[in-house]
């Protein structure tokens, strides 16, 4: 004979259950709802076919610390950001072949790139007039930045924080990284004229516990010789 | 060409004193150079084997940190404590798996005019990111110094620039000194972790500070070692020097083999 608490017990633990799967099915068709709701709708662009062109690459090399300028013919972007971003991309990329010079981890690393004109302007609100001069101009801070020449661009890198994570630690391999990123953004793109890294949208200390992310870095010839001369 | 300080400069120093910086230490490991060997470690090891040399050649040494704290120093407190110390030399030590044999690099800071007419006749203060502008001559001098030795002590050395703190902050004379694994030819790797290796590494080290000390002397005359502690920190003190800019102009990558 099963006591009738235990009848009770039962019962009120199998509604319990049930009440449980009903709300788990409701969950999952409202998420199904949701994600449905914010598909993008945008029509994909056309393939259009690139022409392949000549860009320099400035490549790094661990056993020497040198920076040495290469040819690569690559099909790019026409749009300076597009294009920035997929150099840069093609230029870690190269360092996670076989046998490369400065090993770095596959994966993605550049998450994107900003061309800033400089000087900096602070952003105007929605509906303002925007030939009105603010009411307190920019004094100090990342809105300081000056240009060196007219039409000079400030590049905003924005780095994976996975590659981050996994890139090789040392100052060495961490300045080389990004002298490299320099070198190949003096190479193709003369306007800009200075650099900033972020990771993950946020600014970190430094790239892998040694080279310094919290400047800005002045776009310049980093290379130290030529492909020819290693020929 | 053996490399000389300025005269200027070098008076305000200690000429017997080395500061060392074993780099990273408390929760942060730095890089890890194997599966039980972390930069934090190494770092305060060849700090260890380079402050017996540096102490039985006559220096007086002077480290950030002795021991893995349990909470590490910021690059400002490395800084600050190197500048109350108006060392000769400041050495910030590394390690990595990276490259082969030892990278010296100094700070990418530009050198002030040398002509002493461009400067303003107000005193200014130095911003302490900065701080290493009025130095970086020395400091490259300094590097030479070392890659000279190095190359003696049939070590491969790559010299260069690095914007790496606490260099820029720092006062003294300045190289970080990163040691990584040693390739030869035909034979295993030789890591950082290695005794034999980190030894040939200090003597090469000491014996290019004793040299260093020695052209100090004589820039400054014989004798002369000013007690520390006399000045404060680089965001307090004020030098009627032009302020370089902070970025450098030039290429940093002058990197090669001495």
């Amino acid at each position: 004979m099963i006591p009738r608490y235990q009848r009770v017990l039962f019962w009120i633990l199998a509604g319990a259950s049930l009440l449980m799967a009903l709300v788990l099915l409701r969950g999952c068709e409202q998420a199904r709802e949701k994600l449905t709701r914010h598909r993008n709708e945008t029509p994909l662009a056309a393939p259009v076919a690139t022409a392949s062109e000549t860009a320099r690459l400035a490549l790094a090399d661990d056993a020497d610390g040198s920076i040495t300028l290469e040819d690569r013919d690559l099909a790019l972007p026409t749009e300076s950001t597009a294009r920035a971003r997929a150099l840069l991309a093609r230029l870690i990329a190269e360092y996670s072949y076989k046998n490369s010079a400065h090993p770095i981890e596959s994966g993605p690393a550049v998450d994107d790139v900003f061309l800033l004109d400089l000087p900096l302007q602070p952003p105007v609100a929605a509906g303002s007039n925007p030939t009105q001069q603010p009411a307190q101009p920019p004094a100090s801070g990342d809105l300081a930045i000056e240009p060196h020449g007219p039409g000079g661009q400030l590049a905003v890198i924005n780095l994976h924080g996975t590659f981050a994570d996994h890139h090789p630690s040392g100052i060495e391999p961490e300045m080389l990284t990004i002298d490299s990123i320099i070198g190949t953004l003096y190479a193709n793109f003369p306007r800009i004229e200075q650099v900033r890294f972020l990771v993950d949208g946020h600014p970190r200390d430094t790239l892998s516990g040694h080279a310094d992310l919290t400047r800005t870095y002045p776009v310049v010839n980093t290379a130290t010789r030529t492909s020819q001369e290693t020929r | 060409m053996p490399a000389q300080p300025s005269s200027a400069p070098a008076s305000m120093l200690n000429h017997n004193l080395i500061l060392l910086d074993p780099a990273h230490g408390g929760p942060d490991p730095g890089a890890t150079l194997s599966d039980r060997a972390l930069e934090k470690d190494v770092t305060l090891a060849l700090a260890a084997r380079l402050r017996t040399t540096l102490t039985a050649a006559g220096f007086t040494v002077i480290a950030t940190r002795d021991a893995d704290p349990s909470v590490s120093l910021t690059p400002d407190q490395r800084a600050e404590i190197a500048n109350r110390t108006h060392a000769v030399a400041c050495i910030v030590l590394h390690a990595t798996t990276a490259g082969s044999g030892t990278h010296i690099y100094t700070s990418t800071l530009q050198p002030p005019p040398p002509d002493e007419d461009a400067y303003p006749s107000a005193y200014v203060p130095i911003p302490w990111e900065m701080a290493q502008a009025a130095s970086v001559g020395q400091s490259q001098r300094l590097a030479g110094d070392l890659a000279s030795a190095f190359t003696k002590g049939s070590l491969p050395v790559v010299s260069g620039q690095a914007a790496l703190r606490p260099l820029d902050n720092l006062m003294c004379p300045a190289v970080a000194v990163e040691l990584g694994p040693l390739l030869v030819p035909g034979q295993d790797p030789t890591a950082p972790t290695d005794d034999n290796y980190q030894q040939r590494v200090v003597s090469a080290l000491t014996s290019a500070l004793q040299t260093w000390r020695d052209h100090a002397d004589a820039s400054s005359g014989a004798g002369n070692t000013t007690e520390p502690g006399a000045a404060g920190l680089a965001s307090e003190t004020s030098v009627s020097r032009q302020l370089p800019q902070p970025q450098a102009s030039q290429p940093r990558a002058s990197r090669g083999q001495p």
